[in-house]
């Protein structure tokens, strides 16, 4: 690791702290970096900082201090650099966050069409290619509310997508999921990480963690408690919060 | 042809649910008000003229039909009405936006404008801006009273808009912002098109209270529909039959408005 260079991580994370109104602290004096193509599983309980962390990734919350850069851009006051981050960062949400009045097929189209100006042949071929990835190509005039979870999550996947970003942060993508949907979703999530995107993933999905995450970042207290391989993490924790925590959710 | 199809079939529902208590009902309604009518025209000595009304609607003059003062005094009612709609969606708008922005100027501007307007009469609004500011700016009686009108409805248009925005889950800000949308594509495409579906309801009972309001301007010496009721009941003294008419045309004009709007509404709803 210290062989590589500045240019290997798409993403540092320098002590960055970020309280709410109330005082409190979501993450605090947090230091991470993730490196090209790498997969990242976030874990930790409620209320740890996870989703804090992730949002600050793409400009959707402010800290209140320390750094943070993503692919040599400076995520910091100006406008133009946060909107360089966002285009570049794809983010999937728990709540799916799909626009309900548009078609499957608008919701992919719409940011290629107004951010990367393509026209609307040009969208539409893309999305339709990534219906298909996603493996929904036949629910492209739909409207969201005719989905289940599982389809929904799966087409917010390929809207992110649908700008070509460097980055895919996901935040707890599967758990306003219903059981028998969630691997529909994993699935997807797998054969991206497999292709290589760098992936910052929140979730509790041990499995996928295993099988797909080079990394597993332990968080409490808006601070990391420990981090390592799938394996160091699961197999051999060090830290009795880690272990403890783990044994709940197993 | 199956847009009007289906707009018959949405009337056809809401106007005949069951057509025979229906008709009983409105039947039995008519005798009462017929009774009280009468009763009450007969204490008071009056002597009905119906016949004199229609010239107030429409002549013929050679063998072409000529809008008599009432109709005339509605289409420039219509005129009112449709000036002062544009512009107070334009002040509704932007009032929402500051009062949504950032900037502590622009919301402090927005609640100012608010509290003053919503505080005071319309009556007020209209002689201010007629006597002391129109006369200032240069504008008109036509221009001061649409721009009183205007700012009056604005306002509680912009309160209804901007509810209609804050209602709306701020998921849907995120999803559009980590999309990398800035601000105005994220208001066009995706915000403003789900509020204002919500809204239409509300929306629709201040554009039926501005067409209301725009009687008003009668005050301002304006010959909209209520003005010209005033004229002909006062030279006719008519004034049963005439102020009936008037009343009777402002509700042939917003029923069916407000029935259209309830069909857009219904078009315009997200399939679920």
């Amino acid at each position: 690791m210290s062989e590589a260079g500045a240019q290997d991580y798409i993403i540092t994370i320098d002590r960055v702290t970020k309280s709410y109104p109330g005082g409190i602290e979501a993450v605090r004096d947090f230091t991470a970096r993730v490196r090209r193509r790498e997969v990242v599983v976030i874990m930790g309980p409620s209320g740890s900082g996870k989703s804090t962390l992730l949002r600050c990734l793409n400009g959707l919350e402010r800290p209140d201090s320390g750094a943070i850069v993503v692919d040599g851009v400076p995520l910091d006051e100006d406008r133009a650099h946060r909107n360089e981050i966002r285009q570049e960062v794809g983010m999937v949400f728990q709540q799916f966050n799909l626009f309900p009045h548009m078609t499957v097929l608008d919701n992919i189209n719409l940011a290629q069409m107004r951010v990367r100006r393509k026209t609307r042949e040009e969208a539409t071929e893309r999305s339709l290619a990534l219906l298909r990835t996603v493996g929904i190509v036949e629910k492209a005039s739909a409207y969201p509310a005719q989905l289940s979870g599982g389809q929904q999550q799966r087409v917010a996947i390929a809207r992110a997508l649908a700008m070509a970003p460097k980055v895919m942060l996901f935040d707890e993508p599967t758990s306003a999921l219903d059981p028998e949907m969630i691997n529909e979703v994993l699935d997807v999530m797998r054969d991206l990480a497999r292709g290589g995107m760098t992936m910052v993933v929140v979730t509790h999905e041990m499995g996928f963690a295993r099988e797909v995450a080079d990394r597993v970042i332990f968080m409490d207290g808006g601070q990391i408690v420990e981090t390592g391989t799938p394996a160091e993490i699961f197999e051999h924790p060090k830290q009795e919060r880690t272990r403890r925590f783990l044994s709940q959710i197993l | 042809m199956s847009a009007v199809a289906g707009a018959w079939r949405f009337v056809r529902r809401r106007l005949f649910r069951s057509p025979l208590r229906d008709v009983l009902e409105y039947v039995l309604l008519l005798v009462v008000v017929f009774v009280l009518v009468s009763i009450s025209s007969q204490r008071l000595g009056y002597y009905w003229q119906w016949y004199r009304v229609p010239r107030y609607l429409f002549t013929l003059q050679q063998g072409r039909p000529v809008a008599g003062e009432l109709i005339q005094g509605l289409l420039y009612t219509f005129r009112i009405a449709a000036v002062s709609l544009v512009l107070s969606l334009v002040f509704a708008f932007c009032t929402a936006l500051l009062r949504l922005s950032q900037s502590l100027m622009g919301t402090a501007l927005a609640r100012v404008y608010l509290e003053v307007i919503r505080n005071t009469p319309l009556v007020v609004q209209i002689y201010l801006l007629y006597f002391v500011i129109g006369p200032i700016l240069g504008l008109g009686r036509f221009a001061s009273a649409v721009v009183a009108l205007s700012l009056f409805e604005g306002s509680y248009m912009s309160e209804i808009l901007r509810a209609g925005i804050v209602s709306l889950h701020r998921g849907q800000w995120e999803a559009a912002h980590s999309l990398g949308l800035s601000t105005l594509d994220t208001y066009r495409d995706v915000i403003l098109p789900q509020a204002v579906r919500r809204i239409l309801p509300p929306l629709t009972g201040e554009v039926v209270s501005l067409v209301k309001n725009t009687s008003l301007v009668s005050l301002v010496a304006l010959n909209d529909l209520s003005m010209q009721a005033r004229v002909v009941s006062a030279d006719t003294f008519l004034t049963f039959e005439i102020w009936f008419t008037t009343a009777l045309i402002y509700l042939a004009i917003l029923v069916p408005m407000s029935l259209l709007v309830r069909w857009i509404e219904h078009r315009v709803a997200i399939p679920s």
